[in-house]
């Protein structure tokens, strides 16, 4: 359990605290981002346990780099770029892997088990969404995430995918009909 | 809320001037939520800090081949830079003769070396 007093801490006081090996601060940090990573990470790998390992991993590769944060970003920021690294190179494995083993889609790659929900409406919700996700273009895809599960900005959006606004702006055009074609067949 | 709602605010969160942030609490309310499973921290701390050195060596060996091989391809590109220039030099070409050694010879005294005659 993290005790109270590290709820109460900013960001920058627990990077510091998690440097000098302080497991309850770095405990804190994973408490407070690990819903967004889970958005981006299960967004675009699909709601499976594999997602959960990338999770993880974001999470130690963090740990591991914390040093290199120099505070000028926001903590967020930051590791919503090693979530979407790590993920986009285990989608780029995925791809390498599907095409030397299997006759699978791209689509197909990514599964998705959809989590226990309280009422039947949000479970078809839920799957509603981890369907048109994965069918989605994985280059649209993370603009997607980024938009409809995170709701960051156009302007967040570029800054967090190092893209230019306009290449944001043209893919969220892209990606909304791909979006409708892929809804309007669900 | 209806599934053709909530696949028009799908839609609608994907328009350059929606508001994502509100739109995104509406999806979230729907239903379509994606967490991490229960424990997820404790199992992230558990890797970190219970096999920590593990992990430590593992990131420092992937540093340390990082720089041996960043060492090695500079130390290499240099070594074909020179070989190059010392053919160019001595031959005064980069031809596949030159780099086989042929460039001086004719085909008669290559024939007379490999027969004997």
């Amino acid at each position: 359990m993290i005790k109270e007093s590290y709820r109460q801490k900013s960001e920058n006081e627990l990077v510091k605290a998690s440097l000098g090996g302080d497991k309850q601060a770095f405990g804190e940090i994973v408490t407070r981002y690990q819903n967004m990573v889970a958005r981006t990470v299960k967004g675009m790998l699909g709601d499976s346990v594999f997602s959960e390992d990338i999770g993880q991993e974001v999470f130690i590769k963090l740990f591991y780099s914390l040093s290199e944060f120099r505070g000028e970003a926001k903590l967020s920021t930051y590791i919503q770029k090693i979530a979407i690294n790590l993920t986009l190179n285990e989608i780029k494995r995925r791809k390498r892997f599907f095409s030397m083993f299997s006759q699978k889609g791209n689509n197909e790659m990514f599964e998705y088990e959809v989590a226990d929900h309280d009422t039947q409406q949000k479970k078809e919700a839920s799957e509603l969404v981890s369907k048109a996700l994965m069918r989605m273009d994985p280059k649209f895809r993370i603009i997607v995430a980024m938009r409809m599960l995170q709701g960051y900005s156009t302007r967040e959006t570029a800054e967090i995918l190092d893209l230019p606004l306009g290449t944001v702006l043209s893919r969220l055009s892209r990606a909304q009909e791909q979006m409708k074609n892929i809804l309007g067949k669900l | 809320m209806k599934v053709s709602d909530l696949k028009e605010l799908l839609i609608r969160s994907l328009d350059k001037e929606s508001d994502a942030e509100a739109i995104s609490g509406k999806i979230e309310n729907a239903g379509a939520v994606l967490r991490f499973s229960e424990g997820f921290q404790s199992k992230v701390l558990e890797k970190i800090f219970s096999s920590g050195s593990a992990v430590i060596r593992k990131v420092e060996f992937a540093r340390n081949m990082n720089y041996v091989f960043y060492r090695i391809a500079l130390t290499g590109v240099a070594a074909i830079v020179l070989l190059l220039i010392s053919i160019f030099m001595m031959e005064g070409s980069l031809s596949l003769d030159s780099f086989l050694g042929l460039g001086g010879g004719d085909d008669e005294s290559i024939l007379c070396l490999l027969t004997g005659n």
